[in-house]
């Protein structure tokens, strides 16, 4: 089979340099000799619904505004994620992917619905600075990134979060960070979250294609490992 | 104590604390005076800069140089002292510290942080304005591009002030769109990394020839000079630059104006390391890593990437650039987030090693040509050993 990966608008939500969990999916999956094509939607293009993979990044107000009416006028991302299809959504993409978020007058306006979140602005500042999460499941060692968000993340009662806040802010609700509901993924951990964190990398690929053999990248293990180190000496 | 007397006081404190921070070996003592200076006088700038005629230079990437090359350029074509600052301290404190030390020159050329740009052009109260570029930089501090263009486009609304703007950058027209006068440079066009959207209204802009005009009206202003579309970014600074200086009475002839732009000066610096020479390049967001990439010309390369706070604490940037240039290269990472960019090199398919200092970096190659790419405080750290001095870590950018 040949894996396809989907990487949505990142002239709109790129902002974080979240376009290089493409990049790194991409790298992964080929050192599993998976034959993979990686498609760049941009404005005016459809949304191909066949996809296995779909990713989104962090932007600035406007062009997620952007981006949200196209995705919703399109379809293309609600039909392939029905039919199971993965989804990594960072930041602002994590916002569009609830159900309510502020639009770019700050009035609620409704996503996606892929999860059950609902983005708010408050008063407080913005959320800049190390994140480190723990997950829970799946096997996921602490996992960091750096987030940089004015938008506050409440999870519906059902819906699983990434990992709990060891360090930073995230959902800004209930210690949480991000969500794992079924094969979507959202979380405010830009760095990229798949360059920092190979396992995550894996996890989302494994939604996608099953069980994977080991690879054994020494650089990416050596980041990811310096990174928890120098946020508090963790070694998980 | 009236306006003056405290004015007086407050330079003359300042000026000491700036001697003693000086020589304590506690770095210049610029913003060590300027502190002092505004502290006792919180108006001494606007006081300072009052009746002289100021020009200010902002932007994300070229400010410190082209700043000195404006500096020089006054002072040779007009013959007038010029009050400029020498290190590139572009906050509040610096700049009143430089206007304290030289109140009678009649020209002064200030370079001034992006964020605090709309503060310091109410208190300098400027002739002329030069905006070079604005582009993705230290995230974390200045929030997003959108975030200063719209500072500056709120800033912008006097009559009494000419701005210099590069209009191929649709970030600088908005920031202009209310200002009494510019003077518009257009480049013929250039698609802009971060412009995906209008900065205006938001409406998706159409590059498709290679420049922008937004249904909203943006863009469509004619320019005022055309250039050449060949020229790099530090050329395109030195062609902002000579606009300013025009307007600040320099007569500069055309075949005079090509012999600057030509030369223009560039972030790049010859450090001795292990006897061997590195032409070291200033680096400090994507678009001037674009540009250092593009002028890699050895086989051996020295990458070192910090992330204090001026660098940007967030390295995530590092993903926004294409390293196709150093394929096929013999690369060495360095600096304290050398694993943030060795690997994404490697997942770019480039071959790299790190190693845990810039000198072993550079020990480790043989003999041949290095050239290096640094991040802001890696290459002050590099001036600091070359100087043998302790420099202050803040009041400069």
């Amino acid at each position: 089979m040949t894996l396809t990966i989907v990487r949505l608008y990142h002239d709109l939500l790129g902002t974080y340099g979240d376009q290089g969990n493409a990049e790194i999916l991409v790298h992964r999956a080929k050192a599993r000799n998976l034959d993979v094509e990686l498609i760049e939607v941009t404005p005016g293009m459809a949304v191909p619904r066949t996809g296995d993979i779909y990713l989104l990044g962090g932007g600035e107000d406007g062009p997620q505004s952007a981006a949200l009416e196209m995705l919703k006028t399109d379809g293309g991302l609600n039909y392939a994620a029905a039919g199971g299809a993965t989804v990594l959504a960072i930041c602002a993409g994590f916002q569009i992917i609830g159900e309510t978020l502020p639009d770019s007058d700050g009035k609620a306006t409704s996503g996606l619905g892929l999860v059950d979140a609902h983005t708010i602005y408050d008063q407080s500042p913005r959320s800049v600075g190390e994140l480190v999460i723990q997950p829970n499941r799946g096997g996921l060692p602490l996992l960091t990134g750096f987030e940089n968000h004015q938008g506050l993340t409440r999870l519906g009662k059902e819906m699983p979060q990434l990992g709990l806040v060891r360090r930073g802010i995230g959902n800004g609700f209930d210690h949480k960070e991000g969500v794992w509901h079924g094969n979507v993924f959202g979380s405010y951990m830009h760095g990229p979250a798949l360059a920092r964190n190979p396992e995550l990398a894996d996890a989302v690929l494994q939604c996608a294609v099953g069980p994977m053999k080991a690879f054994d990248d020494q650089l990416a293990q050596a980041f990811a490992q310096e990174r928890r180190m120098t946020l508090g000496g963790m070694t998980n | 104590m009236t306006g003056s007397f405290r004015l007086g006081v407050a330079c003359a404190v300042g000026a000491l604390a700036g001697r003693l921070s000086k020589a304590l070996g506690r770095g210049r003592g610029e913003t060590l005076s300027g502190r002092v200076i505004l502290a006792i006088d919180p108006q001494a700038i606007s006081k300072l800069s009052s009746g002289r005629d100021v020009v200010v230079v902002s932007g994300t990437n070229g400010k410190t140089t082209s700043t000195k090359n404006l500096a020089t350029i006054l002072r040779d074509f007009a013959g007038e002292g010029v009050s400029t600052s020498e290190s590139g301290a572009n906050m509040p404190a610096g700049i009143a510290a430089l206007l304290a030390q030289s109140p009678r020159n009649r020209f002064a050329v200030i370079e001034c942080d992006e964020m605090y740009l709309p503060d310091m052009y109410r208190q300098l109260a400027p002739k002329v304005v030069v905006l070079l570029n604005l582009s993705r930089d230290q995230l974390h501090r200045t929030g997003e591009v959108r975030k200063v263009a719209n500072l500056w486009h709120e800033a912008f609304s006097r009559d009494d002030v000419t701005l210099v703007i590069d209009r191929d950058d649709p970030f600088l027209e908005y920031a202009a769109a209310n200002a009494g006068h510019v003077i518009r440079v257009s480049f013929n066009g250039r698609r802009h990394p971060d412009a995906a959207t209008c900065p205006n209204c938001a409406a998706i802009l159409n590059w498709s020839s290679g420049d922008y005009a937004c249904p909203c009206g943006l863009g469509k202003q004619l320019p005022d000079v055309r250039a050449d579309k060949r020229l790099d970014g530090p050329q395109r600074n030195t062609v902002l630059v000579i606009e300013a200086a025009r307007l600040m009475g320099a007569e500069i002839l055309a075949d005079e104006a090509q012999d600057l732009i030509n030369k223009s000066p560039d972030r790049i610096h010859d450090f001795m390391v292990s006897d061997k020479k590195v032409p070291t390049h200033l680096a400090k967001n994507p678009e001037s890593w674009r540009q250092a990439l593009g002028d890699v010309t050895s086989d051996q390369v020295v990458l070192s990437v910090n992330a204090r706070g001026i660098d940007g604490r967030d390295t995530s940037w590092l993903w926004d650039i294409d390293y196709s240039a150093l394929l096929g290269k013999n690369v060495v990472c360095t600096g304290e987030r050398r694993l943030d960019v060795a690997y994404r090199l490697s997942v770019q398919g480039i071959e790299v090693s790190v190693a845990s200092s810039f000198s072993k970096a550079v020990e480790n190659f043989p003999a041949g040509p290095i050239q290096a790419i640094v991040s802001y405080t890696a290459f002050q750290d590099l001036l600091t050993s070359e100087l043998g001095i302790s420099q202050g870590k803040s009041g400069s950018r």
